[in-house]
């Protein structure tokens, strides 16, 4: 007992004496770095301190918080800013980590996701000198936060216009059903957005086309994404669009099954299944976060609702897939240019 | 006096070895230990508000940490207080909104009551009496009616009955103001809830060790047979003692939302149920251990999104350290069983 004793007590002495020389080495080497500190555009860019707070999906979730943590990461390394990220674990610990951000004299806290709605609305209220922004989620009473919003109609259009020419010209494992498909995670404009452009952009090129309408009512279930894929293909679909984050995976996975295409959202995620996605609805929140940061930077903050589209880069289409003839392509970037010129108006509103 | 440090001896070890362990991992993958710890500590218990969320984040833990000592001490084990909490939470809520006209000390009790028959009756009515008549696992009942209970609330708020119908969020209404537990200390997340958390473990102290039934419910733990043998029910009792474990964790929903949360979000879970079987552990089924047990895990919570942001180490690690605790306590406990062995073998072979 007491040896062991003994053994605990050096362990210890030994720990703690390592990590003060250690913590002494390294604060030195804070210092030096510091100290030449001249009034230049980088040290000013420098001292201009973002944090990002992500909802409990974490900065690994292949969406959202994902992107919006590439975007943070870009304006580290490209416009010289100093960056945080606080990983929430709970949905409890939304209002302290913003909190903590703004307390800490941050000049722009970036919230990810409708989540955090309360919490950003709350706080940003106790801190009017701090700048917010919010990703996906309407704040407008507010004149320090800005919510970054998408039409992702739009690229929901492209997608729907691609999906239309491939069934109309029966490009590669398209067969001809004129029948094409949607899942999506639940009736919620967010999500209807997207099926409404794909409607009306597979509509336009090609009148006669079906397209069958679905909700799982779950963003986390593959399983049930994969079901109802199923039953769609069964029904007739060639290309499903999938608009179900996670959920979607099961779709993509049931397309590579039957041999038959799948459409990503939000990132862009050939990668998946190279064969079996045709595409992708791209949500850039990576290019939003990155904006927004170097608005603010400028002293170009604007609150309230900042769009991001087509025109901006804020959504688009992802890879397509070697299949699509280049034909089809050209249409599709036609068709973008108009949606740009105005010559074509995507409605975000769903048909029945 | 000796025997509280005997006690204490145990938790305190494991928590010494556990920040030992973690601070050698923390070396080894090139983060300074010390920083990390201070401001860890700093974090949890650094100025006033720290230290109000810290105990904020104390409360559900220490609500359903004493739920689960209390089936513990009568020989159950009640893995299911997350579903137990999740009842409670929406019982609590939907108390808190739908019920107006009612003064505030009529309509926190009314909702804090209701939580706790509903989660006492979730724990006590199918698992409590599978258990006593069937011989039902209660292991397996209380963790599977955990799973009901989350996906219940799914189908509540995913556009079921207790959907905001403002808006598309998945998320209940916010509870009316005369059901709020007001807030103790301005801009931080404690409110008066805590008051109620260290009421309730008084009073479990006082049920378990005080009197007739809190001894009969222990006693039952100890040896059945025996218990039977004495005259005691012990059916009645595994039921009574299951649904007031589950009376507590549900208490720990309402008084979460009440004070809290002021509304139900749709989330796959709140994890207090899960953390709550950890901090029994740690306290050894002691009620007013369990106050302390539950203070340390949320300052391991608070403190790890400071340290986050401050060391830039990654929250997961305060999980790290959190399982290292719970290693060397369940290891200490496996060390004794293992010497109680070898002591009665040895015993044998003396005798032999």
């Amino acid at each position: 007992m007491k040896s062991w004793r003994v053994v605990l007590a050096f362990l210890l002495i030994l720990i703690f004496s390592g990590s003060v020389l250690l913590s002494g080495c390294s604060s030195k080497t804070k210092q030096e770095s510091t100290q030449p500190q001249q009034t230049t555009q980088e040290a000013k860019n420098k001292n201009f301190k973002v944090g990002l707070v992500t909802d409990v999906g974490g900065i690994n979730d292949h969406s959202f918080n994902q992107m919006a943590y590439e975007g943070l990461q870009r304006a580290a390394k490209e416009l010289g800013v100093t960056v945080n990220v606080i990983q929430s674990k709970k949905m409890e610990d939304y209002v302290p980590n913003l909190t903590n951000l703004a307390q800490q004299g941050y000049d722009l806290v970036i919230a990810v996701g409708f989540m955090m709605h309360d919490a950003t609305e709350e706080v940003s209220q106790k801190f009017p000198n701090t700048k917010f922004m919010i990703i996906d989620s309407e704040i407008t009473d507010k004149p320090n936060v800005a919510s970054a919003m998408f039409k992702t109609e739009q690229c929901g259009y492209l997608v729907g216009a691609m999906a239309g020419l491939v069934e109309k010209e029966k490009v590669g494992k398209v067969k001809g059903t004129n029948t094409i498909g949607v899942v999506g995670g639940m009736q919620i404009p967010p999500v209807d957005s997207f099926i409404a452009g794909y409607q009306q952009g597979a509509k336009a090129v090609n009148p006669g086309i079906k397209i069958i309408v679905n909700y799982t009512n779950s963003f986390t279930d593959p399983a049930a994404g994969k079901q109802m894929a199923l039953t769609e293909i069964s029904q007739g679909a060639e290309i499903i669009f999938q608009v179900a984050g996670g959920t979607g995976d099961g779709v993509i996975r049931a397309a590579q099954e039957k041999n038959v295409y799948a459409i990503g959202v939000d990132a862009d995620q050939s990668y998946l299944a190279p064969d079996h996605v045709l595409t992708s609805a791209v949500k850039r929140v990576d290019v939003a976060t990155f904006d927004i940061i170097k608005d603010t930077l400028e002293g170009k903050f604007k609150s309230g609702i900042v769009y991001f589209d087509l025109k901006n880069n804020g959504v688009g289409i992802g890879k397509v897939n070697k299949d699509v003839p280049k034909s089809i392509i050209d249409k599709v970037n036609q068709l973008a240019q108009d949606i740009i010129n105005g010559k074509i108006q995507v409605s975000d509103k769903i048909s029945k | 006096m000796k025997s509280i440090l005997k006690e204490l001896y145990i938790p305190v070890v494991a928590v010494l070895i556990a920040i030992i362990i973690g601070s050698i991992i923390m070396m080894v993958t090139g983060f300074n230990p010390v920083i990390a710890y201070i401001s860890l500590f700093l974090g949890a218990f650094g100025n006033v508000n720290n230290i109000a969320n810290t105990l904020a984040a104390a409360v559900p833990l220490i609500l359903t940490g004493l739920g689960v000592a209390i089936s513990f001490k009568a020989g159950l084990f009640n893995i299911g207080a997350e579903g137990q909490y999740w009842i409670g939470a929406i019982v609590g809520v939907w108390i808190g909104y739908s019920f107006t006209g009612l003064p505030w000390y009529i309509h926190i009790p009314f909702a804090l009551v209701a939580a706790m028959i509903a989660g006492g009756l979730w724990a006590g009515l199918i698992p409590g009496l599978a258990k006593a008549y069937t011989g039902a696992n209660e292991v397996i009942t209380t963790m599977m009616m955990s799973y009901i209970a989350i996906y219940f609330s799914h189908f509540l708020l995913e556009f079921g009955p207790m959907m905001d119908k403002s808006g598309t969020i998945p998320q209940s209404p916010v509870i009316n103001d005369s059901a709020v537990i007001p807030f103790l200390i301005r801009n931080t997340q404690l409110s008066y809830g805590i008051f109620i958390a260290l009421v309730a473990a008084i009073f479990v102290y006082w049920l378990m060790f005080k009197t007739t039934w809190g001894f009969e419910m222990r006693a039952v733990g100890y040896n059945q047979k025996a218990a039977r043998y004495a005259g005691m029910n012990v059916p009645l009792n595994m039921v009574l003692s299951l649904g007031l474990s589950g009376a507590f964790a549900g208490l720990a929903g309402a008084v979460q939302m009440l004070g809290v949360q002021h509304r139900l979000y749709d989330s796959f879970t709140s994890g207090y149920g899960y953390t709550a079987i950890v901090v029994a552990l740690l306290a050894n089924n002691n009620p007013i251990g369990v106050i302390f047990a539950a203070i340390l895990f949320a300052a391991l919570g608070t403190g790890s999104q400071y340290m986050q942001l401050n060391a830039q180490v990654p929250g997961q690690m305060a999980d790290v350290i959190t399982g290292l605790i719970v290693f060397f306590v369940a290891a200490y406990r496996i060390a004794e069983v293992i010497k109680d062995r070898l002591a009665k073998r040895q015993k044998k072979e003396v005798k032999a």
